[in-house]
């Protein structure tokens, strides 16, 4: 394994129409293969990173490299560089109504790999299997408006994986999902984490992040970084915590004793 | 007891100013934009269900969306060339058998068609019954206008059933093909014949998102109907309400085209979009396209032989 970060962020900074902050100075590395959980509250600019690091938006400040290469819109516009940057990179948006936009399942799928250019058979092949692993074969030749939150965003995802990209971006992967398509989508990050994907991830779930982050980079909410480390660590930081806002201090009576905790992890 | 310590001390009591909990026996309806807006989202959504009836095993359904195509494009043009109403009245005839082979139950085939022949020729043909734009022989008399007499004139009515039987005629023609193809499987048709790609994707996704902003309509009326107190009508304040609808709409129609650009370019667009076509010609298309050509070749030259 190389010891060269797959992605590299230096000193970004981003702000809405110039004006609305949402990154202040914000620096880090991810390793091939790490799964990497983005920590904060709600406009903390998770998002936001999340688009700088899918090439979709670019640092007003700071640079940006992915794959040893520096991404930028200039580099992007070339034909063979934003191949090769998609192709490498899978970004699941939180509205996967803004995701599946082609009129059924089937198309939405074979999107991606028609657009980087690849074999019809090959895009045949990979859509059955997408298909197959996902579960949703008989969703296939469905039209959006007819499925659930649950089945939109697991066509999403096949959308992204079809693709067989080397990192995957997850933009609040769970929300709006019940319980069962909730674990099913953890369940699945587990596994790619485990054929090698890196993942990178923005949530405000704290319940499940030792079982699918290796480290976690908590924003705060001036959105700069505040803390980086291994999950474990950073749910034992009460205060950091608070300072992000990812928990809050909670005052209650348990019969004639009043106590106050946190709200993280299960507590009631 | 959780207690907030910015949570005001009349949201933790009981409401003092409560309302009486009983009937009065004064009604209100809702009001005319509201009941619009409802009513459009409801109207919207179930025209588009009707791709359940183009899942129907029926004899349309089993072909190929092109030679569907091209075979209505062939009938809808000799429509047009036709001049004789019995001639045109046999065409009708042949969409309504066309339906029942197709499992589109008649009535609401039927329907559905003369729903819109008052709205899109109706009113065009009615002046043309007159005498005063169309003279001949009156044989419905209405009365006298300067020494003229006035009304209804055989050529006039013959001129008008006309275009109301044609109109009638391809109305059924285009309903017949729209409600045994589903939408995508169109759009692959007009793709692989007509129209530029860009343009299809277009129409793909203006229908793939009327969905979304029907949800975000009819949330918005429902919203409102829940924060609605019966009180005097203010037609004024309602039409105000639904500009201010239309407004946050269009903003939501926005960001969600924004995102949804960023999420087709996230998956490698690059200003040409490349789909997949999974459409199969087989010799029943073969012959339903003949069958059409035949036809329209046959009506015409027949219509011809009848004279003018």
């Amino acid at each position: 394994m190389s010891t060269e970060p797959l992605l590299s962020v230096e000193g970004v900074s981003y702000a809405y129409l110039e004006r609305y902050r949402a990154l202040e100075d914000v620096s880090f590395e991810v390793a091939r293969g790490e799964r990497l959980a983005l920590l904060g509250a709600n406009g903390c600019g998770k998002s936001t990173l999340l688009k700088i690091l899918a090439g979709l938006i670019f640092p007003e400040c700071g640079s940006y490299a992915a794959f040893g290469e520096q991404v930028s819109e200039e580099k992007l516009e070339d034909e063979q560089f934003s191949r090769g940057f998609r192709s490498r990179v899978g970004f699941v948006f939180q509205n996967a109504d803004a995701q599946v936009f082609s009129p059924t399942a089937r198309e939405e799928i074979a999107f991606g790999p028609l657009q980087l250019g690849l074999d019809r058979d090959e895009i045949e092949a990979r859509i059955e299997d997408v298909l197959a692993m996902l579960e949703i074969e008989d969703l296939a030749e469905r039209a959006p408006y007819q499925l659930s939150a649950g089945q939109k965003k697991r066509v999403a995802i096949a959308s992204v994986l079809v693709m067989n990209p080397e990192l995957l971006l997850f933009d609040e992967p769970t929300a709006g999902l019940d319980p069962r398509a909730r674990h099913w989508l953890l369940e699945l990050m587990v596994e790619l984490g485990r054929a090698g994907k890196t993942i990178v991830f923005a949530s405000h779930d704290l319940a499940e992040l030792e079982w699918i982050a290796d480290r976690c980079l908590v924003l705060s909410e001036d959105h700069r970084r505040l803390g980086d480390g291994a999950p474990a660590e950073i749910l034992a930081n009460r205060d950091l915590l608070l300072q992000a806002n990812l928990v809050h201090g909670h005052t209650h009576r348990h019969g004639g004793l009043v106590h106050s905790h946190g709200h993280e992890r299960g507590h009631h | 007891m959780i207690r907030n310590a910015s949570t005001p001390s009349w949201l933790l009591e009981g409401e003092s100013a409560a309302f009486p909990y009983s009937c009065s026996g004064k009604r209100r309806r809702g009001g005319a934009v509201e009941k619009t807006l409802d009513g459009l989202a409801k109207v919207a959504r179930q025209a588009l269900m009707s791709e359940e009836v183009a899942a129907r095993n029926g004899l349309l359904q089993r072909l190929d969306a092109r030679a569907k195509l091209l075979g209505v494009l062939g009938l809808l043009i000799a429509v047009g060339l036709v001049r004789h109403i019995p001639v045109l009245l046999g065409f009708y005839a042949l969409t309504l058998v066309l339906a029942a082979a197709s499992r589109i139950g008649l009535p609401w085939f039927v329907r559905r068609v003369w729903l819109f022949i008052p709205l899109f020729s109706g009113l065009i043909v009615a002046p043309a019954m007159f005498s005063f734009v169309t003279p001949g022989e009156i044989v419905l008399p209405l009365g006298h206008w300067f020494g003229h007499e006035v009304g209804l004139t055989r050529q006039g009515l013959t001129s008008a059933g006309l275009i109301v039987c044609r109109v009638a005629t391809s109305i059924s023609l285009v309903v017949l093909l729209t409600l045994t193809t589903s939408w995508p499987r169109l759009l692959s048709a007009l793709r692989a014949l007509l129209l530029p790609r860009l343009l299809v994707l277009v129409l793909g996704m203006a229908y793939r998102y009327l969905f979304v902003l029907l949800d975000a309509v009819s949330e918005m009326v429902t919203a409102r109907k829940a924060r609605t107190v019966a009180g005097r009508k203010d037609g004024r304040r309602a039409r105000a309400v639904a500009g201010f609808s239309g407004g946050a709409l269009f903003g939501k129609a926005h960001s969600l085209s924004e995102e949804i650009h960023q999420a087709m370019l996230a998956r490698g667009y690059r200003g040409e979009a490349r789909t997949l076509e999974r459409l199969g010609f087989r010799v029943a298309d073969a012959a339903w396209l003949a069958a059409c050509v035949l036809l329209a070749v046959l009506t015409v030259g027949g219509d011809r032989a009848l004279g003018i």
